[in-house]
């Protein structure tokens, strides 16, 4: 048992150092606050007209100065793409199994350490950007499921992008796959001709299930309630991940 | 290291349709170098793989000592294992490579910096990798295997790459490191990489093993009771020694070699006839040449080899049996590796190296 616990701490060591011995590991968990407080900034900026004051607001504010969040789920994404796509595409992955050679582990750690740099990244990004978006209009209205909730989204993006690239070995197609899946399904959804069709698509996608945590007015407008969208996007990522982790298991290196 | 042993046992591995590995089985002994050599393609790789458990086997087993790779508790500090020198991440510096590695097994940093001092390499490890040569990669990949301070090493390819002073280093580092009792298997496609350093030899060719024998043992074999004689008048001497019962082969437009008697009664019958002998001394095959000879006979070489015809000319004669050998798996791009022992022999080394098949079609001429 303490063997086995031993050998957990070590694979969780080694994962982490390989994450911090990289520039663009730094470079991308730096964007993700500048880019959530830049664009919420911006967003909840052009809300002041509809929000003056308030007691006559009539935006979600809050929602509003999360928006940032729907394109840091891109860094988030490429970073957790990366920590395992980059082995393939370096070769490192035989090292890290000769080192490691217990896959669930590796992959494991791999997901720890992803979850835990995103998961900082993502909790100082939201407070900032709920804040800086304070300073150009009111921000009314309860605010812990919507902070929380993003901090989740930006996770479970980043694990979902490890269970991806786990998948299919190569940064390239994970990246492809993963952006279009965040962003290209909702733009498909629009195109559609059926409400309905919209609605279903709107609430299995995972981006705009998982955004709607978001949300703290007209949440009857919501095609899913919030925590279930959360829900679905977890789903996505915790089934990616268990794919790729199958698939680890069983095929050659 | 009381079980510092490699063990393949009846391995077989398929790729789609190509059977990589074919029933291979060999041991690596504690305290050896054992060369594992073959040409590209022959299933070295997929075999070293399958000892490091990257690659499941079909059948059979690959154990390192005593145990499947993954049974392994730690396994760096067992086994050290280069496999693709260029498998560094090029935006990650060589010393945190090592540092990862480290942090694997709870060995300490300075442990890094240690064997990163054993390898050269203390003035580039905190430059990024992706601005190393391949023999710097090398190196690092080196280090990375000598990490855990293993009892077993398994190199694939390491001497590509390096310079001729990386060469003698690794010769010397794995000679040293097989002394301390260390069983070491070492992949190569070029026979001449492994001479002096390899105790053992363990050959394959599509996947099945050719042979599995001592370095001393293939030598005296491929040498055979053979004499080289210089002389002047080679006609005469070829004619003479012929009809004495000797196969005779020419080597060069100065130079026989002798099978079948020995190098006195040579001297002999020279000497009574009159023709002038510069010089005559038993023929010590280079292991390129027993490489050859072992390889000649076997179907994987020689189907795979191109033959080309031969141009006009007594001593091209010799050498249009032999085609196989001018493209065999010493590539003649590559500069001729030899120690200053084969020296002598290394300025005509592809020509000794035709000779020793031509000795056999030679005969009777």
């Amino acid at each position: 048992m303490r063997a086995l616990h031993a050998g957990c701490v070590r694979a969780l060591h080694a994962e982490w150092t390989k994450l911090r011995t990289l520039a663009s590991t730094w470079w991308l968990l730096a964007a993700v606050p500048v880019l959530t407080v830049v664009l919420g900034t911006a967003a909840a900026a052009s809300a002041s007209r509809t929000c003056p004051s308030r007691a006559l607001c009539h935006a979600d504010t809050v929602r509003l100065s999360l928006t940032g969040v729907w394109l840091s789920q891109a860094l988030c994404l490429v970073l957790g793409v990366l920590a395992m796509g980059a082995e393939y595409g370096t070769g490192t992955i035989g090292v890290t199994l000769a080192a490691v050679p217990l896959r669930r582990r590796v992959l494991a750690a791999k997901a720890a350490v992803v979850a835990l740099s995103t998961g900082v990244a993502a909790a100082a990004a939201v407070p900032l950007a709920l804040a800086a978006a304070r300073l150009v209009v009111p921000v009314p209205g309860p605010q812990a499921r919507a902070a929380v909730g993003s901090v989740f989204c930006l996770v479970l993006v980043a694990l979902l992008g490890l269970g991806l690239a786990t998948l299919l070995r190569d940064t390239a197609a994970a990246l492809t796959l993963g952006l279009g899946l965040l962003y290209a399904v909702p733009l498909l959804a629009e195109l559609l001709p059926s409400v309905s069709w919209q609605h279903r698509l709107q609430r299995w996608a995972p981006m705009p299930a998982g955004l709607s945590v978001q949300w703290t007015r007209d949440l009857d407008r919501l095609v899913i309630g919030p925590w279930a969208g959360l829900g679905v996007l977890a789903a996505y990522a915790v089934g990616l991940l268990t794919a790729g982790g199958v698939a680890f298991r069983l095929r050659d290196a | 290291m009381s079980d510092a042993t490699i063990e393949v046992r009846n391995l077989r591995k398929r790729f789609g349709r190509t059977l990589a590995v074919d029933g291979l089985s060999f041991t690596v002994e504690p305290g050896t170098v054992t060369g594992f050599v073959g040409p590209n393609g022959a299933g070295k790789s997929t075999t070293l793989r399958a000892l490091l458990g990257l690659d499941a086997p079909d059948e059979g087993r690959a154990l390192v000592c005593g145990r499947p790779y993954h049974a392994l508790r730690t396994p760096l500090l067992e086994v050290g294992a280069l496999l693709d020198a260029a498998a560094v991440h090029p935006g990650r510096r060589g010393r945190d490579h090592l540092l990862w590695l480290a942090h694997s097994h709870g060995l300490p940093a300075r442990r890094a910096d240690e064997v990163l001092e054993q390898v050269g390499m203390e003035g580039a490890a905190r430059r990024k990798a992706g601005g190393y040569s391949l023999g710097m990669r090398q190196r690092l990949g080196i280090a990375a295997a000598l990490l855990g301070d293993p009892s077993v090493l398994l190199l694939d390819e390491p001497v590509n790459g390096l310079d001729p002073e990386g060469i003698q280093w690794i010769r010397a580092l794995l000679r040293g490191l097989a002394a301390e009792g260390r069983a070491i298997l070492v992949s190569s496609h070029l026979m001449s990489e492994l001479e002096d350093t390899a105790d053992h030899l363990v050959v394959i060719g599509r996947g099945r093993l050719i042979a599995d024998t001592s370095v001393a043992d293939l030598l005296s074999a491929a040498s055979g009771d053979r004499v080289r004689v210089r002389t002047d008048a080679r006609t005469a001497a070829m004619e003479l020694l012929t009809r004495e019962g000797a196969t005779v082969a020419v080597t060069d437009r100065d130079t026989l070699t002798v099978t079948g008697l020995p190098a006195q009664r040579i001297v002999e019958l020279l000497s009574a006839r009159g023709i002038p002998v510069a010089e005559v001394g038993a023929h010590r095959a280079t292991l390129e040449e027993a490489y050859m000879e072992l390889t000649r006979t076997s179907a994987e070489f020689t189907a795979t080899a191109p033959r080309e015809t031969a141009p006009d000319g007594e001593r091209d004669t010799d050498t249009a049996d032999t085609a196989d050998s001018v493209d065999s798996p010493q590539s003649t791009d590559r500069p001729q590796i030899t120690d200053s022992a084969q020296a002598t022999d290394s300025a005509q080394a592809t020509d000794s190296a035709q000779a020793a098949d031509a000795t056999d079609t030679g005969a009777g001429r």
